[in-house]
């Protein structure tokens, strides 16, 4: 039980530090209004977003959370 | 900074703020609370401030600011100031026959359901150009299609001045043929001067009062 807790917590953790790189980098994006600022808040910001969402999804219903 | 801009960032330094307590104490998550605020902060805050900035920012993109924020678009923003009423840009920026504050995307758009994101990607690569290729010379730009009447009509269709004007209905062939795109309203002799860049010098210019 505690093994499978500090490894969902561990991802959790991966996860929310993607996340906050992420949104830091979109509220950065979005206080600088240049036409380069659209391309990284899409492309960059993202990204991270996204990454850090399937990170929290994987850790939800990875096999080995599952079955510790 | 515009209002919606302004909570945005504070919806997002607040989802930033939430997904710190998580990792700072992960443990949390074992309590039903805990997994309810995992979701949120972890998957639905992230996705709903994604949406909502690219919202913003595709809105911002749109703003005659926003264009001319790049070094190359400086002088067609100077040709919104043209002191000459034949000059089309000009005469509808100074006027207010489009919005001032987008002027140049509600000329340079297609209005058609995915015209706007065709428009964003070229926009793209211009931003690409812009920092990592040479930029052309401002007189040098062309559009990557030639101007459709369908941005005029999009407010001139159906107003009396479009409609009845003396030239429009001298020739009875020449209203269809503008409004099928067949004679193009920038033809010669009708309304040809637009941004006129290599003549930029010599303009003379409209001092805007305050």
């Amino acid at each position: 039980m505690t093994a499978r807790a500090n490894s969902i917590e561990r991802r959790i953790q991966v996860a929310g530090i993607i996340l906050i790189v992420g949104l830091l980098i979109e509220a950065l994006c979005l206080l600088w209004a240049r036409p380069i600022s659209f391309v990284i808040f899409v492309a960059v910001g993202g990204l991270f977003l996204f990454a850090g969402v399937v990170v929290f999804l994987f850790s939800l219903v990875s096999p080995r959370s599952l079955s510790d | 900074m515009p209002h919606a801009t302004t909570l945005i960032v504070l919806l997002v330094l607040f989802t930033a703020a939430l997904v710190g307590v998580l990792v700072a104490r992960p443990g949390i998550t074992e309590t039903r609370g805990g997994k309810i605020l995992a979701f949120l902060a972890l998957f639905f805050l992230p996705i709903l401030c994604g949406a909502m900035g690219v919202s913003s920012e595709m809105d911002r993109s749109k703003t005659t600011a926003f264009c001319l924020s790049c070094h190359t678009m400086e002088a067609y923003g100077k040709s919104l100031h043209i002191d000459d009423p034949g000059h089309i840009p000009a005469a509808h920026f100074q006027n207010h026959r489009v919005p001032p504050t987008a002027a140049c995307y509600t000329c340079h758009e297609d209005y058609a359901m995915f015209g706007t994101l065709k428009v964003k990607l070229h926009g793209l690569r211009h931003v690409y150009v812009y920092y990592f290729g040479t930029p052309p010379a401002p007189e040098n730009i062309k559009l990557y299609q030639p101007f459709n009447n369908r941005e005029c009509l999009h407010c001139h269709l159906g107003a009396r001045s479009f409609e009845e004007g003396a030239v429009h209905t001298a020739d009875p062939a020449t209203l269809p043929a503008v409004k099928t795109n067949q004679l193009s309203c920038m033809s010669s002799g009708c309304h040809e001067v637009v941004h006129d860049i290599p003549n930029l010098k010599t303009a003379k210019f409209w001092k805007e009062s305050q």
